[in-house]
């Protein structure tokens, strides 16, 4: 069975959701994690109502598993703060999407 | 309104080697000719933890994948020149690398502004003067400096650098300059995503009003040169 966008995005989130973690401790820029949370989140879930059910573009699932590895491999709060706008915006880009 | 030299401090000082090495102009060059999606490689290489090419290009199928141009193509090559670039960025340690990515939206945002208006009005770290208000200490990134169609724009590498004081300077030039009856152009250049940038200045912004600033984020960085995204 091929692999569907909707499984992507959720392979996205579960990077989006390490990362939040990671960058938690930074408590002054609590606000901003949060906001990059709701607006990231609700673009990759629109991005799987309309698509989910589509086969994965040829690459995108090799790509989400590196991206999510990648970002697995953050461990300073500050970076992953920053990659928490990068990961969205690569896994929309290996979907075919805009940001 | 007048622009001005900024007197260089010790941190300007050492910024100054960083701005100079030969690494920035090279990728700020290869950005300037860049895809929205080359240039979100070079954002992500540049502040990831992985060295090894291979990991980039598998992360990217639309640039390095089956479908994308073979290699020998122009496209390809730029793809795998700015990912040649990116790691050489991030292989300069974490304090450094930071510097370059910084000198390298700089760069980047003087290139795109000099192929509009030409390289001569363009300049880098301008302080801007007005009769009777008292001069802001930092200076400007890049400012084009011409009669009636003056610019000044501070560049950031990620949306987190959006903050109140930033928008603050940049409002105040621009009163300044409506306060002498003149135009100035004032914005942020931020080499992240729109969406990321719009959360960041909503809450930054306090009493600015942002319809007098303009936003350049990573996905419109064209425009700076007159051209629509690629």
């Amino acid at each position: 069975m091929p692999t569907i966008v909707a499984d992507l995005i959720d392979r996205a989130l579960a990077g989006f959701d390490a990362l939040a973690a990671t960058a938690e401790p930074v408590a002054d820029e609590l606000q901003y994690v949060t906001d990059l949370d709701t607006v990231w989140r609700a673009r990759l879930r629109a991005v799987a109502a309309a698509r989910g059910t589509e086969p994965a573009p040829p690459g995108a699932e090799a790509a989400l598993d590196a991206l999510v590895e990648e970002a697995g491999r953050i461990t300073d709060p500050h970076r992953a703060i920053d990659w928490l706008s990068t990961l969205p915006q690569v896994a929309l880009a290996a979907l075919g999407e805009g940001a | 309104m007048r622009f001005m030299e900024a007197r260089p401090d010790g941190r300007a000082i050492v910024y100054a080697h960083i701005q100079a090495d030969p690494l920035v102009a090279r990728a700020a060059g290869l950005l300037a000719g860049a895809t929205t999606v080359q240039r979100l490689l070079a954002r992500a290489a540049m502040n990831g933890e992985s060295t090894d090419p291979a990991t980039w290009r598998t992360m990217f199928p639309t640039l390095f994948g089956p479908a994308a141009p073979a290699p020998g193509d122009p496209v390809r090559d730029r793809s795998e020149a700015i990912l040649q670039a990116s790691l050489l960025v991030a292989d300069r340690g974490e304090q450094t690398r930071s510097q370059f990515r910084g000198a390298i939206v700089e760069a980047l945002t003087e290139r795109l502004l000099a192929e509009r208006a030409g390289p001569e009005p363009v300049r880098r770290e301008r302080r801007i003067l007005f009769d009777g208000r008292p001069a802001e200490i930092h200076p400007y990134d890049v400012t084009v400096e011409r009669d009636g169609a003056g610019e000044a724009w501070d560049c950031k590498w990620g949306a987190r650098g959006i903050k109140a004081d930033v928008l603050h300077q940049l409002d105040d030039a621009r009163r300044g300059a409506a306060d002498e009856n003149l135009k100035l152009v004032v914005g942020l250049v931020i080499f992240d995503a729109r969406r990321s940038c719009e959360v960041r200045l909503v809450r930054e912004k306090g009493p600015v009003a942002l319809d007098g600033l303009k936003l350049i984020a990573l996905e419109g960085l064209d425009r700076l040169a007159g051209r629509r995204p690629a």
